[in-house]
């Protein structure tokens, strides 16, 4: 794969994609459909206007035919995430989002835009959350310590971004530290 | 559209008209001084009197009862008697500024006098000294009109503002101000200033229509002085240049430039309108009090009469009173959409109250509104369909409101959109575009059929969204009567649709409801059997006190009379939930409502009873479950939920949610609109603060999770309880099948919380708590968990009972077949069980049977010739033989030799039978058939003394008990040698071919019958069977017919009787094990006697000892 060097060690995004595309999701059906096996399990059945629970990838599936409307997550909405901005702002931890918040909020944009209350306020509000919680996880990078590293409520994504370079940083301080113990 | 009287009165210029109080005469003034008094019986060429006393232009006129007034713009009114032109005197003089308007109150006393002073004189008619100033404008005042009451005078004038002023006081006051809603027009010489501008009282007087400076009429409510709707169509244009109302409060005329229009009230909506002459502005517009009549006076001069204004398809605009105009009544609250604030209704009360001291007449106006109220309420009720509480019927008295009718889930119009319908299939959702509406359908379920839309010229009120097809209905209007509009689902090219014409004029669509049968295939597919079943059912309330049923193609069925006020309906795949009003409401505010479930298909009323809303409570919703069954949603915020509905006479309303007491409604103010209730869930919209219906855009529908609203705080009783609930009524929707998959895990998972339960009571030590809950259990195998449970908790005694109970429930019937016994029983009240059985065995033989149970005469046997010889002394007849529905059973038998043994007719036997045996026989064996009958008679006797041992005989046939046994040790060794001794013969139609030789054979043979599982299936064993487990008789005569092929040993036909056997044994088989003959052998000594009666058989005891108590044994079970 033609990916950087830092990629290659790590996830790529849409795999991460693709892995939170098997969390479950309300949707609206506008078709009826009995329930289906799949290979990850079975679904349905499908009864408009009965709100079911499939998994995202097949809620984007139908969405993309238009058969479905999403009900966005709980989440997902500009008064919670404004809430957890104001927390990521004020204070020095990592808000309370879900683990993989980042996939399924940029999918459900990306699918389903009509179906979410004031998409462009949390288009921008995804992106303000991003960047205060990048800004932190840089300033972890002082507190690197060889052993552990603990960063609670760190997304996913976040963890494929920071992981080639801590896990490489980490090695190297385990070297360290471990040189003068040895000696 | 009738003629019009025209006829030139006066110069052209600004002109003014009115009508006298009895409609008898028309007074007219214009600029050229002079005052017309017009007959308004006479023609066109009538030379009217004339009042000339003016010295400038006629400004006013005004009529009261016994005199009429002109005012001019010198300034001076002047009083005549009635109809003449005789002057009495000046009632005022305004001192050199024009006067503009008079007005006389109801009561004809006092006349309101506007100027273009500031200030508006009241002037006592009868004492002319007694002069009310009221100031309160800051410029010239336009108009004056007086409330019917005469309680209120409300002016208009130049500075844009309307005054109401309140004159039951000595000195009148300002009620209020209304500003922004007449235009400000400070030049009195321009054509607007000569516009009508005031505000005419609505003759209900809760409201006044006003033409705004926006060129609309607009409504100003009473109860808040403020505008609550406009009338506009999109053939009005320009400013409204004058105003009048029908005496009746009806219609409203206006006039347009030269064009009149008349509205009504009720509707808001152009009935009729005249071009008038062109190039002229109307500027006076009267309503004849005494017939259909509209006069005005035109810029021109002219004074025009137009007469039949009102299409004939409408009310009269005179006539009032129910008793003269009982097909036309006249609502007397306009619309409901003019009374937007809920407060309206229940002020009433308190305005009356308020203003009764002060002036009676106020009362005697609204009273007579009241009794037209009643039947304008009947009428027009559905006009309201939409709003649930805010637009009461009127009642004669009037303490309770009564709910009018609606359909359900719809809304009123706000904002040019309404909602005809919205339920779990789809939304029927309206936008007015003025000159027409445009109706959209959608469907939630976008495979199964495609939304659509379509241009409305009739403006439909009323929708429903069926299962097989969306109905509409509009009201009457000008163009066309009341009707009905049936689109099916399915092929869209309009080919099913069908329209409905309620012809009667006056007659009015109430309420409209389509059910039919959930599809389990989508409309969107053409395929031609598409419509195989059918359109479903339209059924239409009609203000004809009437249910009228339609086939889905529109058909007519039945017009079915409705002895009570239609309030709404909803319709199931099979019948039609109606509620309705049987009287009046109560006195302590409860709105009185019952409901029917009526059957499509034949019209029988499955369900009458009350609905369960509490006093002071209004219906909200009616629908159906996804289960199907009726549910309603009241204003308390109940759910219920109707169960057993479906068997006659047994339902009743479960409550199974309270909106109150949901979680999230904790600190919010928001209510719910239902749209559909699934098993767990309440399908509904939610709407925040005080709404009372969705706006647009339509909220998502949310679903609220049912709980019970039990009293004690057990979430996990109330869960089992739920289901227990949604489990019955999944039973009930079953019909033969015993139960379903989803049942079966259903019930499992109660089961589950049942266990959970119980142990919870064990745990508690409640030994009586968990016995009960181990009762509500399904399965019984969960009863060993439960008993483990007991166990567990070292409950010895509450496992032991668990033993009984499981036991107990072992033993008795299945349940699941008890419940669907019941449900035979409730809903096929006629044919009790045991007919149904005999039924299907009688068309199962082919022949109409007597009661097999009744027949306890000896069974009738033919006796072969050879197996007579030898077995006809000794063959027995036990009773039970006798009894047994031989001849069932037999003809079935392939062996005919048997079957002629047992079954040949006898003179006991019913004649069908014997008959039917007979031809048998003749069929199979002629020789054989002919010889049996003589036989018989010996026969029956010779059994008859051996009852006891009717079976050995079988046995005694056998030689060798010995080999017998061994025989009915292995199935498979017998069937061998049954298929080798019969070879051919297991052919049924050679049993004779056999010799009884071949005796010992045949003894194996019926001793292996009991141990074995039939070698030659054929239809005759499972019959049988079924047989058998009902009647005792049936064995016997198998024992009978055993005993009958012992006899007939001769015949030695294995195979056949291996079949015979079977038959009989079926039940036993199991219980035949080498070791239970083993056992059975020793008992059989005493028995020997009566086999030995057998000469045949004389070594075969012990075989046929054994055969007996197995009999026995089966006989007991079956007993």
């Amino acid at each position: 794969m033609a990916l950087p060097e830092s990629l290659r060690m790590s996830i790529t995004p849409p795999e991460l994609e693709l892995i939170s595309s098997q969390q479950l999701l309300e949707i609206v059906p506008l078709i009826s459909m009995e329930r289906t096996a799949f290979i990850s399990g079975a679904y349905g059945p499908l009864r408009p206007p009965n709100k079911a629970i499939v998994p995202i990838w097949m809620a984007v599936n139908l969405k993309s035919k238009k058969k479905c409307h999403i009900v966005a997550p709980a989440w997902l909405n500009v008064d919670f995430l404004q809430d957890r901005l104001n927390y990521e702002t004020s204070k020095p931890g990592f808000s309370d989002l879900p683990f993989r918040f980042m996939e399924i909020s940029k999918v459900l944009l990306d699918v389903a835009s009509d179906d979410l209350e004031d998409p462009d306020k949390l288009r921008s509000l995804l992106k303000d959350l991003r960047e205060a919680r990048q800004a932190k996880s840089r300033d972890g990078l002082k507190r690197l310590d060889h052993s552990e590293l603990s960063l609670p409520n760190l997304s996913s994504m976040e963890i494929n971004e920071i992981r080639p370079f801590f896990v490489q940083s980490m090695h190297m301080l385990t070297q360290l530290v471990r040189e003068p113990s040895a000696a | 559209m009738s003629k019009l009287i025209s006829s030139q009165a006066h110069d052209s210029g600004i002109t003014c008209l009115v009508l006298s109080k009895d409609g008898s005469h028309a007074y007219t003034g214009g600029e050229d001084c002079i005052v017309r008094i017009w007959k308004m019986d006479e023609g066109p060429d009538y030379e009217p009197a004339t009042a000339s006393e003016a010295d400038q232009a006629i400004t006013a006129v005004a009529a009261a009862d016994y005199c009429w007034l002109s005012g001019s713009e010198d300034a001076v009114v002047r009083q005549y008697v009635k109809d003449t032109s005789e002057l009495t005197g000046h009632v005022w003089d305004a001192s050199g500024v024009a006067v503009r308007s008079l007005a006389i109150d109801p009561t004809g006393k006092m006349v309101a006098i506007t100027s273009d002073t500031f200030d508006v004189k009241v002037v006592h008619l009868e004492d002319i000294t007694i002069v009310s100033q009221l100031k309160g404008h800051v410029g010239s005042v336009r108009r004056a009109t007086w409330h019917p009451s005469s309680s209120l005078l409300t002016t208009s004038g130049s500075d844009g503002k309307i005054i109401i002023w309140k004159m039951s006081t000595l000195q009148p006051e300002i009620e209020t101000i209304i500003e922004g809603i007449i235009p400000a027009i400070g030049d009195t010489s321009s054509h607007e200033y000569a516009h009508d501008c005031s505000a005419v009282w609505h003759t209900s007087g809760q409201y006044f229509y006003v033409a705004s400076r926006a060129h609309e009429i607009v409504t100003v409510s009473r109860s808040d002085w403020t505008k609550t709707s406009t009338f506009s169509d999109k053939e009005v244009s320009g400013a409204i240049t004058a105003l009048a109302i029908s005496v009746n409060g009806v219609y409203l005329a206006s006039a347009s430039k030269s064009t009149v229009h008349v509205w009504s009230t009720q509707t808001r909506r152009l009935i009729a309108s005249h071009p008038g002459t062109p190039g002229a502005t109307i500027t006076h517009l009267a309503f004849s009090p005494r017939e259909d009549l509209i006069a005005w006076t035109d810029s021109k001069g002219g004074f025009n009469r137009w007469p039949k204004a009102i299409p004939d398809n409408f009310p009269d605009p005179v006539k009032r009173s129910v008793a003269t105009n009982a097909a036309a009544t006249i609502p007397a609250r306009p619309k409901t959409n003019l009374f937007d604030d809920i407060a309206e209704a229940t002020t009433i009360n308190a305005l009356r109250d308020d203003n009764a001291e002060l002036d009676p007449g106020f009362d005697d106006v609204d009273d007579d509104w009241i009794i037209d109220d009643l039947g304008g309420g009947l009428q027009d009720a559905s006009e309201g369909a939409g709003k649930k509480q805010d637009a009461y019927v009127k009642e004669m008295v009037s303490i309770t409101k009564a709910q009018p009718p609606f359909q359900p889930a719809s809304t009123p119009m706000d904002r040019k959109k309404r909602l005809l319908a919205y339920n779990t299939i789809g939304v029927i959702e309206v936008t007015d575009q003025d000159t027409h509406h445009i109706v959209n359908v959608e469907f939630f379920d976008r495979s199964a059929r495609q939304g659509y839309n379509f241009t409305d010229h009739f403006r439909y009120h009323l929708g429903y969204l069926g299962e097989r097809g969306a109905v509409f209905a509009c009201p009457a209007e000008e163009a066309h009567p009341a009707q009905v509009l049936y689109k099916p689902y399915g092929g869209w090219n309009k080919q099913g649709d069908w329209t409905y014409v309620l012809k009667r004029p006056g007659s009015s669509v109430l309420g409209v409801a389509a059910g039919g049968l959930r599809s389990s295939r989508s409309f969107r597919q053409k395929d031609d059997d598409s419509d195989l079943h059918g359109y479903g059912n339209v059924v239409i309330a009609t203000s004809e006190s009437d249910l009228t049923f339609l086939s889905g193609t529109g058909r007519e069925r039945r017009i079915m009379g409705l002895g009570a006020d239609f309030v709404s309906m909803a319709a199931g795949p099979e019948w039609v939930f109606v509620v309705h009003r049987a009287g009046s409401t109560t006195i302590d505010g409860s709105q009185n409502l019952s409901y029917s479930v009526i059957n499509f298909e034949d019209f029988s009323v499955k369900q009458r009873d009350v609905l369960p809303i509490p006093k002071g409570h209004v219906l909200k919703w009616i629908g159906l479950t996804d289960q199907g069954a009726p549910a309603i949603y009241d204003s308390a915020g109940w759910v219920h939920i109707l169960t057993k509905f479906r068997i006659p006479h047994h339902a009743s309303w479960a409550r199974v949610m309270d909106t109150n007491l949901l979680e999230r409604r904790k600190g919010k103010d928001e209510s719910y609109w239902p749209v559909g209730i699934t098993e767990s869930n309440l399908l509904c919209l939610i709407l925040k603060g005080r709404q009372e219906y969705p706006g647009s855009p339509r909220p998502l529908i949310q679903e609220l999770p049912m709980h019970i609203p039990f009293r004690l705080e057990e979430p996990k009783g109330e869960l089992v309880e739920r289901e227990l609930l949604h489990i019955s009524t999944a039973l009930d929707s079953l019909e033969d099948e015993l139960t379903t998959d989803a049942i079966v895990s259903r019930e499992r998972a109660v089961d589950r919380e049942l266990m959970l339960l119980i142990q919870a009571a064990c745990k508690a030590d409640n030994v009586p708590r968990a016995i009960e809950l181990a009762k509500l259990l399904h399965q019984t195998e969960t009863f060993g968990a439960a008993i483990k449970l007991a166990d567990f908790y070292h409950l010895v005694g509450l496992a032991e009972k668990l033993r009984i109970l499981q036991a107990e429930r072992e033993e008795t019937d299945d349940r699941l077949i008890a419940a669907r016994n019941k449900r035979r029983r409730w809903l096929k009240p006629d044919p009790p069980l045991r007919e149904v059985v005999q039924l299907s065995k009688s068309t199962a033989n082919g022949s109409s049977r007597v009661d097999l149970l009744g027949d306890v005469r000896p069974p009738p046997t033919i006796e072969r010739p050879r197996l007579a010889r030898v077995t006809a002394p000794v063959i027995e007849t036990t009773r039970y033989s006798s009894v047994a529905p031989a001849p069932v059973l037999l003809p079935r038998d392939p062996t005919p030799s048997l079957d002629a043994a047992v079954d040949s007719p006898s003179p006991s036997f019913g004649p069908g039978d014997g008959k039917r045996k007979r031809t048998e026989a003749d069929d199979l064996d002629f020789s054989f058939a002919t010889p049996p009958p003589p036989r018989q008679k010996t026969n029956p006797f010779a059994r008859k003394p051996g009852q006891e041992s009717r079976n050995p005989f079988a046995r005694k046939s056998d030689g060798n008990n010995g080999r017998t046994i061994q025989k009915s040790e292995s199935f498979f060794d017998k069937v061998g040698a049954a298929e080798d001794d019969a070879g051919g013969q297991a052919h049924a139609k050679r049993p004779f071919a056999k010799p009884p030789g071949n005796q010992e054979k045949g003894v194996v043979r019926q001793t292996t019958l009991f141990g074995m599982p039939p070698p030659k299936p054929k239809p005759k064993p499972g019959k049988e069977k079924e047989i058998e487990r009902k009647t005792t008789t049936t064995k016997a005569k198998k024992g009978s017919g055993l005993n009958a092929s012992a006899s007939a040993a001769a015949s030695g036909e294995g195979a056949e009787e291996t079949q015979d056997s079977q038959a009989t044994d079926i039940v036993m088989s199991d219980a035949n094990t080498p070791a239970s003959v083993a056992e059975a052998e020793p008992e059989a000594v005493t028995q020997d006697a009566t086999e030995s009666q057998d000469p045949q058989v004389g070594d075969s005891s012990l075989i046929a000892n054994w055969e007996e108590t197995q009999l026995v044994e089966v006989e007991s079970q079956d007993l």
